[in-house]
């Protein structure tokens, strides 16, 4: 889709500013029915618009693209999702933005999200900010964290590539709940400069689209090492959006067996085998595999990492440089503190005190510590997997779209556990992708299921092969 | 670690290390919350790491290093330019005692 | 656990700010400026989405250091994150190094007698600068200046082996030579900091930790006083907490900041955002082989090389300009001849006035001329040191000064010989005195004799011929 507009855009038979106009009418009219948007950046984008116009080129010349909240655009708010944060206006651009930008991408504004990053519906939004609505049914979630990104990009009518964020598995469970592609990289492949930190070891950029060769294109612009940050891996970057359409003829794939136990919901068991099926017409052969450790450990080890790292991240967030402030008075401990209790919201302060826990003298050996030993022996047994099949497969989440007042009725625990799935290759840095491979009705609501593929580190090509059989 | 007694008086150590002011709602919320959390988080205890490194991160990255050669900083004025607490070219904070 | 040795254990924390271009994890500028918060970026104010990347000659010089005071090298450089909040920091954490210090071990040599012992060395980087408007305690902000945040620091802490505030000073100032030394450290722009660790016999030993003295002189006069001030307060009946204080440098005191049952809890993780540097073989190599000659290695080239005695050669190899102008003068002059002149003479005589070898100025040729004349015995060691103190305030060519005042020691035996009788001739009752059998006043005979020529005759020559003519 993209090729098609931008040669569109280039030749001018697209008028660049007249489209965006329409963009940005089109989704301030989406954002009021279900809150995709924190900040619409309406002057920055037609800005870009109005100097493109006089030189039209890029590679994404006059694309929207939107930004998920926790990644800085100069310029724009951004906030992660977290009222502590409002005001936030940041003096430079993520290497991601920078690099879309550059190649004539149009931001039109900051998605929705769980505050930080903390939460798997988007429903942890920060205090003062509105829930994501599923595209299908405004009644269910989103998915999230990335919820704002997975809405828009099944919505948009227009070409467009979100930029979404994932630690535990927030690009790829977004991207099921909300029926789009959604691919997440080997972490590194794309530079976290600029990314707001949840888990700096988990942390990844990638594109969520309706079509994997729009995510495919803005993966190879984004991604590559940079000097700004010391965890990019300084390795070629493939032309990803040539490998849309090879096919998967001859591939081995691994059907995660652990995944298909019990407590998955039967249409999301019968879609994915369907979608597995599919595959294995097209030439790929599979096998059932089994990653015991991972299934039965990934989410705690998760966990704990996740908010060992994020407690020290969100340290910073006091009142003073930037975000919100209060009356300067008291001493810097009372200050700190009641800039913080007041505008963190709930999910944020328990993530905060399960991480400053896990690392306190005294439980440091047995959580954070052994946490970290048991990653990699997570990480061993996804890599003896790889030593046998091109792709595993598995469900992206045991369950449709859930509805708002389901999700309330769920304890802490139940609601951590749907990440179950999706932490094992997030937690290995293993690149993943959401493939949407059919509707469920229920409710009177055709609701999305998404099928995950997970390749081998720097593998990110394999993936765009198999999942292009589903679509462009 | 099974048996770590998860109480009020370890979730306001805690809470306090990380500056932040429980209310008693929040406590009685978030208690068992936390608890059951914990529990299922303490099961890693039973997995056998004998011998095995920890991961700082999930991909080898080693020796990333910059050469000493200065770079333009921020003006003064886009340094202050996020908040409201500052005086005569400095931030403003809270008192140091 | 060190068995008490002394009636005062001092350990020593110091901090020193490197000498690079650039900050420790960014790229904004080290230089000193008036300006509040103009040699800043979004990494070192703590902006969300910033990222750390490690300045490589903050590493070089680490190892530097570690090679010039003889630590373990650990060959796997980590970092992690030390969390604690407070108006200084730029992210509510310091990037430091917790687990595994770049070097471990090592020693300094602080007198003829007595080495210190390090425990570790590790690099981390410097928080904000403070300004308190009014007093610390009374005023209602603090002004904060992120130029600091962010500069590279090496930390080194020795073993609770000094016994005096005297001898925390000694370490203090040799290590800034050291520094100064290897090129990691100007003195006249960066800052060296302490955090000292003290206890007395009086207490039983129950430790203080005074924290923030700035340079070596503070150092002295901050343990002085704590001294005094632990043992008025076991004098009083009271007994000591371990406690942590505050150096208030005007008005010198300390007070205490909080007691060690307070102490926090840093919840130390690796960082995540930076990744392992391997310090291997040929980097160390690479380090060694730019680096000026370390001292140790020059003090066994000195005995080896020139025959000099172990403490001219250590007392020699630790000031740079003194060891080079050794080396240039050891090869005109007689090197033990120039050892003992630089050493015990030059030294002496700079130390006293309080000089510097960037204050005076002067340079091998002078010394050589001097120590020329003085082997040939052209002068006298009077006239001699009289020189070095006279090139304390400018420099001269000696050889010239010489000439110009007549100083050259009477090689003329007939003009002495007269000088002598004249001498004895005016003295008469000072010659009595002698034939009595009191010394002194031979002594006194010569002492007219040097005034008459000036000091330029030699003493032992006048002595012997004095003898020979009164007998």
């Amino acid at each position: 889709m993209i090729k098609e507009f931008t040669e569109k855009i280039k030749s001018r038979e697209i008028d660049v500013v007249q489209h965006t106009r329409k963009v940005l009418n089109e989704i301030k009219t989406l954002n009021k029915e279900y809150n995709y948007f924190n900040t619409i950046s309406e002057e920055l984008a037609l800005e870009q618009a109005e100097k493109l116009r006089s030189n039209p080129k890029g590679r994404l010349a006059g694309v929207p693209i939107s930004v998920k909240d926790c990644i800085v655009v100069k310029g724009v708010e951004s906030t992660a999702g977290s009222r502590i944060l409002k005001g936030y206006n940041p003096v430079f651009n993520a290497t991601a933005v920078a690099r879309c930008i550059d190649e004539g991408a149009i931001i039109i504004g900051k998605t929705s999200q769980d505050e930080f990053g903390f939460g798997g519906f988007s429903t942890n939004v920060g205090l003062d900010y509105k829930v994501p609505l599923n595209p299908f049914d405004k009644e269910r979630a989103t998915g999230g964290s990335s919820g704002g990104s997975g809405g828009i990009s099944q919505k948009a009518s227009f070409p467009h590539v979100s930029l979404g964020e994932s630690t535990g598995g927030s690009i790829v469970n977004p991207a099921s709940f909300c029926g789009v592609f959604g691919l997440c990289p080997t972490y590194g492949r794309v530079s976290r400069y600029g990314l707001m930190d949840y888990a700096n070891s988990l942390d990844k950029i990638g594109p969520m689209s309706k079509s994997i060769e729009d995510a495919a294109l803005v993966l190879e612009i984004i991604s590559g090492s940079t000097s700004r940050e010391s965890t990019s891996l300084n390795k070629p970057v493939e032309n990803y959006s040539s490998f849309a359409g090879k096919g998967v003829k001859g591939m081995k794939i691994g059907v995660i067996k652990d995944a298909f136990a019990e407590g998955l919901d039967d249409a999301v068991r019968k879609k994915v085998w369907d979608g597995i099926k599919k595959l294995e017409s097209e030439g790929a052969k599979y096998e059932e595999v089994s990653l015991p450790l991972t299934i039965k450990y990934g989410l705690s080890v998760y966990y704990i990492i996740a908010t060992s790292e994020a407690s020290t991240n969100l340290a910073k967030y006091c009142g003073m440089r930037y975000g919100k402030h209060e009356k300067l008075e008291g001493s810097f401990n009372e200050y700190f503190t009641k800039v913080r209790s007041k505008h963190f919201g709930k999910e944020a302060k328990r993530r905060i005190i399960l991480g400053t826990f896990a690392r306190m003298a005294g439980f440091r050996d047995a959580y954070y510590i052994k946490a970290m030993k048991v990653r990699t022996r997570i990480i061993n047994e996804y890599k003896s997997l790889f030593k046998k099949y091109d792709l595993l497969v598995s469900p992206t989440v045991a369950i449709l779209p859930p509805r708002f007042d389901e999700i309330n009725k769920l304890s802490l625990l139940q609601n951590y556990m749907v990440d179950t799935l999706t932490v094992g290759p997030n937690l290995a840095g293993l690149p993943h992708l959401n493939v949407p491979v059919g509707f469920e009705k229920k409710g009177g609501k055709q609701l999305p299921v998404g099928m995950m593929l997970i390749g081998d580190h720097l593998q990110e090509a394999k993936l765009i092969q198999a999942g292009s059989v589903f679509g462009r | 670690m099974k048996g770590v007694k998860v109480d009020r008086n370890l979730i306001l150590r805690v809470a306090d290390n990380a500056k932040l002011s429980l209310t008693d709602k929040e406590i009685d919320e978030f208690l068992p919350q936390l608890k059951e959390v914990l529990e299922f988080f303490s099961s890693i205890d039973e997995v056998d790491t004998k011998g095995i490194e920890p991961s700082t991160q999930p991909v080898e990255i080693r020796n990333v290093l910059r050469e000493d050669v200065v770079k333009p900083s921020l003006s003064q004025d886009d340094a202050l330019a996020n908040t409201e607490h500052k005086k005569d070219g400095y931030f403003k904070g809270p008192r140091a005692v | 656990m060190t068995p008490f040795k002394s009636d005062i254990i001092i350990g020593l924390e110091i901090h020193v700010e490197l000498n690079t271009n650039t900050k420790l994890f960014c790229p904004c500028s080290t230089e000193n400026t008036e300006d509040p918060n103009t040699h800043t970026c979004p990494v070192c104010l703590g902006h969300p989405g910033a990222k750390p990347v490690l300045n490589k000659d903050a590493v070089e010089f680490a190892i530097r250091l570690c090679l010039a005071l003889g630590c373990t090298i650990n060959r796997q450089l980590v970092f992690s994150r030390k969390n604690y909040f407070y108006p200084d920091m730029a992210k509510n954490y310091q990037i430091t190094q917790y687990e595994l210090p770049i070097g471990t071990g090592g020693k300094l040599r602080i007198s003829d007698e007595k080495e210190i012992g390090l425990v570790r060395v590790h690099l981390e980087e410097d928080p904000a600068s403070l300004v308190h408007p009014g007093s610390m305690a009374a005023s209602p902000f603090v002004l904060v200046d992120y130029n600091r945040s962010g500069r590279p620091l090496l930390e080194v802490v020795t073993k609770p082996e000094m016994f005096s505030p005297a001898e925390a000073r000694d370490f203090m100032r040799k290590l800034i030579t050291v520094l100064n030394y290897i090129g990691i450290f100007d003195q006249d722009i960066c800052i060296i900091k302490a955090d000292a660790n003290i206890s007395i016999k009086e207490s039983g030993y129950v430790r203080s930790e005074v924290k923030n003295i700035t340079g070596f002189k503070e150092i002295e006069r901050a343990l002085r006083y704590e001294v005094e001030r632990q043992k008025k307060e076991i004098a009083d009946g009271k007994k000591l907490v371990q406690d942590t204080r505050a150096w208030d440098s005007e008005k010198g005191i300390t007070s205490r900041l909080r007691t060690k049952e307070t102490e926090e809890d840093y919840g130390y993780i690796l960082d995540p955002d930076l990744v392992v540097t391997d310090i291997n073989d040929e980097w160390v190599e690479e380090v060694k082989k730019e680096m000026p000659e370390l001292a140790q290695d020059k003090v066994l080239k000195f005995i080896q090389k020139y025959h000099i005695d172990r403490t001219d050669a250590e007392v020699i190899a630790q000031e740079r300009p003194l060891a080079e102008m050794f080396e240039k003068v050891a090869q005109k002059i007689d090197p033990v001849l120039a050892a003992r002149w630089l050493r015990r003479e030059l030294v002496r005589v700079m130390n006293y006035n309080n000089k510097t070898f960037d204050d005076i100025g002067i340079d091998h040729t002078h010394m050589i001329e001097l120590l020329e004349m003085v082997e040939r015995k052209e002068i006298t060691e009077n006239v001699a040191k009289k020189i070095i103190e006279k090139l304390m305030e400018g420099k001269f060519s000696p050889r010239e000064y010489v000439k110009s005042l007549g100083l050259r020691v009477m090689s003329d035996a007939s003009e002495l010989d007269g000088i002598c009788k004249s001498a004895i001739k005016d003295n008469p009752k000072a010659v009595e005195e002698y034939k009595a059998g009191n010394e002194k006043s031979l002594h006194f005979l010569i002492g007219q004799v040097m005034k008459k020529t000036k000091g330029q005759a030699a003493p032992a020559e006048v002595h012997k011929l004095l003898k020979k003519l009164i007998k």
